[in-house]
């Protein structure tokens, strides 16, 4: 089930004024609703899964050719592992080009609270990927870890290419430039460990702002 | 009676030696005897129905094996082994499961694509002699659609169809059981049921939300318990003892029909029988059916007895020019934008018409359906004349929609039924003949008959009518409102089925539209009008319907009216009240601080009439404001997006200064030259510095983003840059920046540098040579003012 194009009903304005660095203070409440109606209404929401066998000992994706992953975090991270999903979202061009001629436009507030809505945007379709992906293997006995992306921790940012290939962006229209961002802006790669249920009660946590070690993050949770 | 299912197919065919990457349905040709000796010992367990080997047998899935072609030849085998096996002792159920893909938009599978395959295996496994097809373990209601389409098409079959629930009690996708027992049945399916993903005790409320939303027998499917994964092996818990434990439970629920999936066994099976044997199917309750419309994820239901549900009228591009000419470009952005906003409104179902002059309605339909259930969660109505439209519309649906309108002209009649019937949707019934539009109640009631009776020989049902009124013009005929609202009483008094309409006529060609619409609004309230198709913008007929419904009990205690009265009284915030005492300048200083972009521009001009001088107004009241809220800024009490509104409310002032005093050169306070670096596409937090610095008084030549470093270095040189800006979002395009500030100084630029962006910090800057860091917009700001002092 390699592709799922998550509807987006709605944005969540809480994670929005999170990212847009509001967090708890006050602000035009229509303001945000706004932006994000607009990111739901020009948000093209695309993502695609593959789901490979692991050997945490080794760090080996069984992919053809093998994939290897390094670094200390991610691999304590996917230590109890047996399979790994390699997953890419995108929500497309079009919000991008949006947040830009709005800020040439002069709005420039609206542009940024565009920009936080269409992160929460592309977070949620990956969420909602991740809800599909759950439902199937969980029956299958397997519980899911949160997802990481390289850049995160020690885990090498020139592992994009590899995450590209292993998940199949490109399918979906995700691309990578040479200093390994991904186009369109707003697209996410990470992958996801699957660890036996039996081995992993409380492995799948939530995602853990305080692993991060962007300690002054406009949006890190306190 | 209890019908007994059998138990999982896959295990047992594992057992039997079927290794991991083998096609298990291959083995129907290749080794039937096999899966004859599976089917047989179901049968030996008690199983009334076996189901056959064919759970991956459509040509979608056996191409990962590269067997589509022998789709058809693996299915009637299957068929064959189970009916060898059955020996006449058990039925057949031909099983077909999913395809492993998402239908689009949802996934990159084609709903026709679906259609076909499934419509191969239906006729292969009915063309063998299978006694059922079972659709089952569908996660998506669109792809379970598509298939049972199929099959009612392909075979006279009865039809069971089993979708799985997850743990939140709804499928992948997102339907929950009580959307998918009302859609199925609409579409005919013959029984409905759960299988797969739960255990029997997960189930049980899942069947008795099935039993309660239709009228089919069900059947219930589990797993055997949840499972965990032992030495790489799923293994499921459940003993057959247990399991038949729950059978009288999933029975009492409501299911007639029972069995097992994943890790269900022959024991499993016989314990299963062996605890239902005396039993006898639990009674239902027999409501009723009341109009139920649905979406992928939603039930909506009008009835006189529940609240009135508004029908958004606004996806019509009839008298809107603007949207007839976007949809005819195939721009569906304003479409959208009314299906969002109209829902946020207060609308329950949305109407949607795509009657365009001049266009295919068909193609534009599809599209509006399709893009409109990805992003709203209510029933929609497809509105239109072309029965190709309407057709395209139904087929893309993920529910049960409802179909505007099916009047008395035979046309309609004949092509628009038939679409209703198949893809089970309800319809709304126009009394309008060929003869043209009846004045009377009675004609009216007359012509609702027809259609009725005609809808009736097509295999609809009560539950499918939503009968409309009918408004004419007040101003054209003395009598229009009286007799709708008598039509609406005869409604509710001969049919009793919930009544519709669309408002506005009623007051073509009088005054003051509004008072008579909201009016008339209450009165076919009171007279019986449970779904009004209206603008759901529209604040009169909206405060009418909150106050109709207090009067006519459907707001208990008024209190949805008290609530809204309560904020519509509460006092605005009297924003500007305490600025009227202060001097202009103080006054144009708050509203920066405040972010008052809208009351910038007269202040301004207010301030320049009264002979402040621009200078003046830079200094006393945008710097003054800037720095206050830089202040707050950096002590965090004022945020990100409020020092933007802040800049927004200068930038207007800067334009009014400049449309009134053109020749005025405006203060610079120095050049700047801002580039987010080659190979860096980020440019949100570069145009925030730009912008900030630009309203503070500098002169900003901003090159964009993934600039490389000698067009950086040439613009410095041709403008004699004070200062160069550079922005790095990433650790990969950090190290551009020591090459930018190398090559300026390898050019002679005397320029400072200030460098920014999420990766930097100051002992980055310091090693690259910069001559400043700014970890902010605010703080560049003030980087830049200070470093051109020196």
């Amino acid at each position: 089930m390699p592709i799922y194009n998550a509807p987006l009903k709605e944005i969540d304005q809480k994670e929005t004024r999170r990212y847009a660095g509001l967090n708890k203070s006050e602000f035009n409440s229509k303001a945000i609703a706004d932006a994000c109606t607009e990111v739901q209404l020009l948000a093209e929401a695309k993502g695609i899964w593959q789901l490979y066998d692991y050997i945490a000992a080794t760090g080996k994706v069984a992919a053809v050719p093998p994939a290897s992953i390094e670094g200390t975090k991610i691999r304590c991270h996917l230590a109890l592992a047996e399979k790994v999903i390699f997953m890419a979202v995108t929500i497309g061009d079009t919000v991008e080009e949006q947040i830009t001629a709005h800020f040439q436009e002069g709005k420039y507030s609206h542009s940024l609270l565009l920009d936080a809505a269409a992160t929460t945007a592309v977070e949620q379709a990956a969420d909602a990927m991740e809800k599909t992906i759950r439902q199937k293997i969980v029956p299958q006995g397997y519980e899911m870890l949160w997802r990481f992306s390289p850049g995160y921790g020690d885990w090498d940012i020139h592992f994009q290419p590899e995450m590209i290939r292993l998940s199949q962006a490109t399918n979906i229209g995700i691309s990578l430039t040479e200093s390994m961002m991904l186009l369109p802006r707003k697209s996410i790669t990470a992958v996801i460990g699957l660890v036996p249920n039996q081995l992993a009660p409380s492995a799948a946590s939530e995602h853990n702002c305080q692993i991060c070690s962007k300690t002054d993050c406009l949006a890190r949770k306190k | 009676m209890i019908y007994v299912f059998d138990g999982a197919m896959g295990t047992m065919l594992q057992a039997a030696g079927l290794q991991p990457g083998d096609c298990p349905e291959m083995l129907n040709i290749e080794n039937p005897a096999v899966v004859e000796k599976i089917h047989a010992a179901y049968i030996e367990s008690g199983a009334d129905i076996i189901e056959t080997n064919t759970f991956g047998a459509s040509r979608l899935k056996l191409e990962h094996y590269g067997l589509a072609d022998r789709a058809k030849e693996i299915n009637q085998a299957a068929v064959k082994a189970a009916k060898a096996a059955a020996a006449g002792q058990a039925k057949v159920a031909g099983a077909m499961g999913p395809t492993g893909r998402f239908i689009a938009p949802l996934g990159d599978l084609d709903f026709d694509e679906a259609y076909a395959a499934f419509f191969e295996q239906a006729t292969a496994l009915a063309e063998a002699g299978a006694d059922y097809i079972l659709i089952e373990t569908s996660i998506d209601i669109q792809e379970m659609r598509a298939a049972l389409l199929a099959a009612k098409t392909a075979t006279r079959l009865p039809v069971i169809c089993q979708m799985s629930y997850s743990e939140d009690g709804r499928t992948v996708t997102g339907t929950d059981p009580q959307t998918a027992a009302i859609t199925l049945e609409a579409l005919g399916a013959d029984i409905i049921g759960a299988n797969c993903s739960l255990g029997p005790e997960q189930l049980i409320p899942i069947i008795k939300i099935l039993a309660a939303n239709c009228s089919k027998p069900i059947s219930a499917q589990p797993n055997a318990g949840m499972p965990h994964l032992i030495n790489g092996k799923t293994i499921f818990p459940m003993s057959a003892e247990a399991m038949g434990a729950w059978a009288p439970k999933l029975i009492e629920a409501g299911a007639s029909f029972i069995g097992g999936c994943c890790g269900t066994t022959p024991t499993h099976i016989a314990a299963l029988k062996n605890a239902v044997r005396n039993l006898t199917p639990a009674i239902r309750s027999k409501q009723a059916p009341i109009l139920a419309l649905t979406s992928r994820t939603k039930t909506v239901f009008i009835d006189k007895d529940l609240p009135t549900r508004l029908i958004g009228e606004r996806i019509n591009p009839t008298g809107r020019k603007k949207l007839a000419e976007e949809i005819k470009n195939g721009s569906f952005l304003s479409v959208k934008k009314d299906a969002i906003e109209q829902v946020h409104a207060g609308a329950a179902v949305l109407d949607v018409n795509m009657g365009v002059a001049g266009m295919n309605q068909t193609a534009a339909m599809r599209k509006a359906i399709t893009e409109i259930s990805q992003l709203v969660d209510v029933p929609l109505a497809i509105d239109t004349s072309d029965a190709a439209a309407l057709e395209a519309g139904l087929k893309a649906y993920p529910g049960r929609a409802l179909i505007n309108s099916v009047s008395a002209e035979p046309e309609r009649l004949e092509k628009f039924l038939p679409l209703a019937k198949k893809y089970g949707a309800a319809i709304l019934c126009l009394p309008i003949s060929s003869a043209g539009v009846p004045k009377t109640a009675q004609e009216r009631t007359a012509l609702i008959e027809e259609i009725i009776a005609e809808a009736q020989q097509f295999g609809l049902k009560s539950g499918d009518f939503l009968l409309d009124g009918l408004v004419m013009t007040a101003a054209a005929d003395a009598n229009a409102g009286s007799e709708t609202l008598e039509t609406l009483r005869l409604y509710r008094e001969v049919f009793g089925y919930p009544t519709t309409m669309g408002l506005s006529n009623i007051s073509f060609g009088l005054p003051n539209r509004p008072l008579i619409n909201s009016t008339f609004f209450a009165m076919c309230l009171a007279a019986g009008l449970d779904a009004p198709i209206m603008n759901p913008y529209d604040d009169s007929m909206q405060n009418s319907l909150l106050a109709s419904a207090a009067l006519l009990g459907k707001d208990p205690n008024a209190r949805a009216y008290s609530m809204n009265t309560v904020n519509q009284n509460a006092p605005k915030k009297a924003a500007t009240a305490k600025f009227v005492e202060m001097d202009t300048l103080t006054a144009i200083k708050t509203a920066v601080i405040n972010g008052e972009t809208e009351s910038i521009a007269a202040l301004v001009e207010t301030a320049l009439g009264e002979g402040c001088t621009s200078e003046e107004i830079t200094e006393k009241s945008l710097t003054a404001a800037m720095n206050t809220i830089g202040i707050d800024f950096g002590q965090g009490r004022v945020f990100l997006p409020q020092v933007l509104l802040s800049a927004e409310a200068m930038r207007a002032a800067f334009l009014k200064i400049k449309e009134i005093l053109p020749a005025q050169n405006m203060q610079n306070k120095g050049t700047v030259v801002i580039a987010t670096v080659k190979g860096d596409v980020h440019d949100l937090g570069k145009n925030i510095v730009a912008a900030l610095l630009e309203n503070n008084g500098f002169k900003l030549i901003d090159l964009g983003k993934d600039v490389d470093a000698e067009t950086i270095v040439r613009t410095a040189l041709e403008n004699d840059a004070d200062i160069v800006g550079l922005c790095a979002l990433m650790t990969t395009t950090m190290v551009q920046i020591d090459h930018v500030i190398e090559s300026l100084k390898a050019a002679g630029s005397s320029a400072k540098v200030m460098v920014g962006g999420a990766v930097l910090t100051q002992e980055y800057a310091d090693q690259a040579g910069a001559d400043a860091y700014a970890h902010d917009g605010v703080i560049a700001v003030n980087l830049a003012k200070d470093l051109l002092k020196k």
